[in-house]
Formats: structure tokens, C-alpha cells, sequence
């Protein structure tokens, strides 16, 4: 089954362990959701992955992989 | 617990409350033809029924209000929620029409009341299950993702 992962909690570590409110807030989502996405349990609209990978200031692979 | 979740739970607990306390009201005056002719009775009931989905429209509809509150994946559980809102009316208005059938076979004619209780449930149960909904959504994806 394709899985979509991301490395939302490392890249938090290392913006200076950014909180995952912090990320919410740069994103404009809830926090629930930056939760549900570390936990691998919500794949998010293209619009909020580029949210969160700007938040990071990287690119969308660099946060999102897909693995077929 | 996510903003729109907490809201709905409360105004799941609040509706519940208020129909309990309606059913035991009409379980004391032991009959629902008392609704014709308790005034009491018949406020009440118009008040559970203004209540149940005015506390729906200010805990939860307010929510939707505050971006900062919801997001896309709280829209997608919400969206979802009126599945259960159907199927809970279907039922419903199975049990009203199965009960009252059996309840009335015999003299072949149904009390003029139940017309009015039947459209009052069916909108208390409408608003219910909005939030049940909301909170089922939250549960399977918590659980699966």
C-alpha cells in the first residue's frame, strides 16, 4: 500500500526544537493537525504541505516523501 | 483535544441532558396526549426544541468562524458528518412509524399529537447527530488515520 511520510518532527529539532504549536501557527492549521501528521495518521491537501515546507523554509520533498 | 471536538462533545452533552430531561417529563405525565393539554409540558418541549440546535449553532457553527480554530482536516470530519445525520433521521422515523403502526393497529387512527413530536424529534435528532457525527469522525481518525 503507497504511504505518504514526512519528517516534520526532525525538521522541527532542528529549527531549534520549533513547537508544534509554533509550526500550527506558520502553517495555519491546529496543532491536532501538525499531531496527526507526525503520527502518520493525516495526509495533508498539497496547500498545507507547501505551508509546512515554507514553514521549514525547504523544499516539499525535503518534508514529504512518498513511498510506493 | 481539537477545538471543534471539544465544542461538539459539549453540545452533544447539553442536547442530551435537555431530551432526557423532556423523556422523564413526559414519562411522569405518563401520557403524550398531556402535551395538548399541559402548557407547562408544551413549553418545554418548544424549548428543548429551540435549545438543541441553538446550542449546536453557538458552540460549534461560531467555531467554523475562527480560522485560527479549524482547519482543513476538521472541515473533512465535518463534511462527513452528515452521514450519521441521515441515517439517524431514517431511523427515526422507522421506529416512530413501526411503534405507532403497532401501537395504534387496533383502532386504525393515530392521536394528532404525534404529528407535531414526530417533526419536534426529528430536529432534535437532526442536531444530535451532527455532533455525534463530528465526534465519530474524530474518533476514526484518531484510530486509522
Amino acid at each position: 500500500m503507497a504511504r505518504i511520510n514526512n519528517q516534520i518532527r526532525r525538521l522541527r529539532f532542528d529549527h531549534g526544537e520549533m513547537t508544534q504549536e509554533e509550526l500550527a501557527q506558520r502553517a495555519g492549521c491546529t496543532r491536532q493537525t501538525i499531531i496527526a501528521l507526525e503520527q502518520g495518521k493525516y495526509v495533508p491537501s498539497i496547500e498545507l504541505a507547501f505551508k509546512i515546507a515554507g514553514a521549514f523554509g525547504v523544499s516539499l520533498e525535503e518534508v514529504f516523501q512518498y513511498e510506493a | 483535544m481539537a477545538p471543534l471536538q471539544k465544542r461538539a462533545l459539549y453540545s452533544l452533552l447539553i442536547g442530551l441532558v435537555l431530551v432526557a430531561a423532556l423523556i422523564v417529563v413526559f414519562v411522569i405525565k405518563g401520557d403524550v396526549t398531556a402535551f395538548s393539554d399541559d402548557g407547562n409540558l408544551r413549553y418545554l418541549t418548544y424549548g428543548v426544541l429551540i435549545g438543541v440546535p441553538l446550542i449546536y449553532l453557538i458552540l460549534v457553527n461560531l467555531t467554523l468562524r475562527k480560522p485560527t480554530q479549524i482547519d482543513e482536516r476538521d472541515r473533512r470530519i465535518m463534511d462527513k458528518a452528515p452521514r450519521l445525520q441521515l441515517v439517524a433521521i431514517y431511523i427515526s422515523l422507522a421506529v416512530w412509524v413501526i411503534a405507532l403502526t403497532e401501537l395504534y393497529r387496533e383502532t386504525g387512527q393515530i392521536p394528532r399529537i404525534f404529528v407535531t413530536l414526530i417533526l419536534f424529534s426529528t430536529l432534535i435528532i437532526s442536531s444530535l447527530a451532527q455532533s455525534l457525527g463530528i465526534l465519530i469522525g474524530y474518533w476514526r481518525a484518531n484510530r486509522n488515520g
